[in-house]
């Protein structure tokens, strides 16, 4: 495939000549992968500029080619699985996050896991912050009157004396 | 490591007897050397290019700053920057100069010396009572430009003779040949830059080696001075933690610990100019692979809990060789101090705290 057909897509959406240049600056076969999934995924520049990002860091964290990581597991299969344009765009975005962010997705997900080990009514939320950038957990408890709330409150204080609390902490803390 | 040598030199005219310009022309040959009224109207060009040649100028402002690395979320070490260059010769790939002077790159070496001191002198005399902790390898690398102005000279005898200011020569350089010659009477603390050899490979392009600043921090303290040592940026990458307990192992091999002033450890931060910039000039290899994440302050850095362990890991390395080292991080928050150092001080403490080992 020819830088034409890589010009003549950014010429269609209008893409900045600092994202061409930028795409035009890769190797072929990393440019061509780059051209088959805009083309996929309808993507207008803003989006293609973020996923080149990501591809970008994630195959210098390899020390791959874009063209591999587009090529492999997972995200191969997230293009394989036939689902619609916007649901590709969601599930690549996730597949390629555990791929940019492996200790922090594990870590994310080891959270996700304590928290739910707590079985904390439906009416209650954990949360930790985004990207586990910060140091505190805030518990959510909604309730539709005073005495509700002073019942759910005791509910939930019991759940969270579990040591899954203190391990959630610690996962905040590196450990 | 060979001393860097510009392209060409543009002296202000005006300037040209200072004792920088004369300096610079005595070491600089004169073929390589043009005269300009202003250096302020010289392009400079892009960034790299802007690197290759060395302005010898007036410096029109004021001369001593903050740190502007310190912001209200984080813990201040109380630094003063004395601007007496601006730009670098060398071209880290993730040097915050690439997005704070976008778009006034070139290397400048002021002339106007006896002013910077003057500014200095007055504070100093001002505030008999506070000590200063003071650098010039903010805007700059401290010694860099040595080997061609002599700036080292002016400076380490001026501290030499105040009781309540240390200068701090901030490098990437082995170019210590004008220190050792001087005395500085316990008030000058010169400090390295260090990484792990991937990284000084990779990012830090025309620098010393990391053997060779070792080799230059032994001969600075062998003539009298205290060293530092920033491990800044730390840099997330497949192997980091055999990198950096290279690093420390290489330190103490050839420096003395009861003679480091003070050790940085500060994780790699990338503001969204400078993130931007690094990815359009393409020439970094591990910087920005690691995994980064805004934060509070919009700065993107390695994730809290991660930062938190690379801390630790070389926090525990370190206090091996010698429990008592001084050893600070810079702009973290409070909560990550705690977490990492089991304390949190305030500013004015740190800063005084880091004075404790500079003098003798």
């Amino acid at each position: 495939m020819s830088d034409d057909a890589v010009r003549a897509y950014g010429r269609g959406r209008r893409f900045s000549d600092a994202t061409m240049q930028r795409w035009l600056r890769h190797a072929a076969p990393d440019r061509e992968a780059m051209l088959q999934l805009a083309e996929r995924l309808r993507l207008g520049e803003n989006q293609f500029r973020d996923l080149l990002d990501v591809l970008e860091d994630i195959a210098s964290r390899q020390e791959s080619a874009i063209a591999t990581v587009i090529g492999t597991e997972p995200v191969a299969a997230v293009l394989a699985r036939g689902l619609g344009r916007n649901e590709t765009l969601r599930a690549l975005r996730h597949a390629l996050r555990r791929r940019r962010y492996p200790q922090l997705v594990q870590a994310e997900t080891a959270m996700a896991d304590l928290a739910r080990r707590l079985r904390l009514p439906a009416w209650t939320r954990v949360e930790w912050p985004e990207n586990l950038e910060g140091d505190e957990l805030s518990v959510t408890i909604r309730a539709g009157s005073a005495t509700e709330l002073r019942a759910r409150l005791g509910e939930v204080a019991a759940a969270l004396a579990r040591p899954e609390v203190d391990e959630m902490f610690r996962l905040l803390e590196g450990e | 490591m060979t001393p860097w040598r510009p392209d060409a030199v543009c002296i202000e005219r005006s300037e040209l007897d200072t004792p920088i310009a004369r300096t610079v022309r005595e070491r600089v040959p004169s073929s390589m050397i043009h005269l300009v009224d202003d250096a302020r109207a010289v392009t400079p060009g892009e960034f790299a290019a802007a690197k290759r040649v060395l302005m010898v100028q007036r410096h029109r402002g004021e001369f001593l700053r903050y740190c502007p690395a310190g912001t209200a979320a984080a813990v201040c070490c109380n630094y003063l920057v004395l601007s007496l260059a601006n730009s670098c010769p060398f071209d880290c790939s993730y040097c915050f100069l690439q997005a704070y002077l976008a778009n006034n790159p070139a290397l400048r070496a002021f002339t106007n010396v006896d002013d910077a001191l003057a500014e200095l002198d007055q504070v100093l005399r001002a505030h008999p009572g506070r000590m200063f902790r003071i650098g010039t390898g903010e805007w700059a690398d401290s010694l860099a430009l040595d080997p061609v102005t002599g700036l080292s000279r002016f400076l380490v005898p001026f501290f030499a003779e105040r009781p309540n200011a240390v200068l701090e020569l901030k490098t990437k350089t082995d170019s210590v040949d004008e220190l050792v010659g001087l005395d500085p009477k316990g008030r000058v603390v010169v400090s390295w830059s260090v990484n792990a050899p991937e990284i000084v490979t990779a990012e830090e392009p025309g620098t010393a080696s990391l053997a060779d600043r070792l080799v230059a921090a032994r001969r600075v303290q062998d003539a009298g001075y205290r060293v530092g040592f920033h491990f800044d940026p730390l840099v997330e990458f497949d192997g980091w933690e055999d990198g950096y307990r290279a690093v420390i192992e290489a330190v103490f091999a050839t420096v003395d610990p009861g003679r480091i002033a003070w050790i940085s450890l500060g994780s790699l931060r990338l503001t969204p100019p400078l993130e931007g910039v690094i990815r359009s000039r393409r020439r970094s290899r591990y910087v920005l692979s690691g995994e980064l994440v805004p934060g509070v302050d919009g700065k993107a850095r390695v994730w809290r809990g991660l930062r938190i362990r690379m801390y630790r890991s070389l926090l525990q390395q370190l206090h091996a060789v010698d429990p008592r080292l001084p050893i600070y991080l810079c702009t973290e928050p409070a909560s990550v101090w705690q977490r990492v150092m089991g304390e949190a001080p305030v500013d004015r403490q740190l800063g005084t705290r880091l004075l404790v080992r500079t003098t003798w």
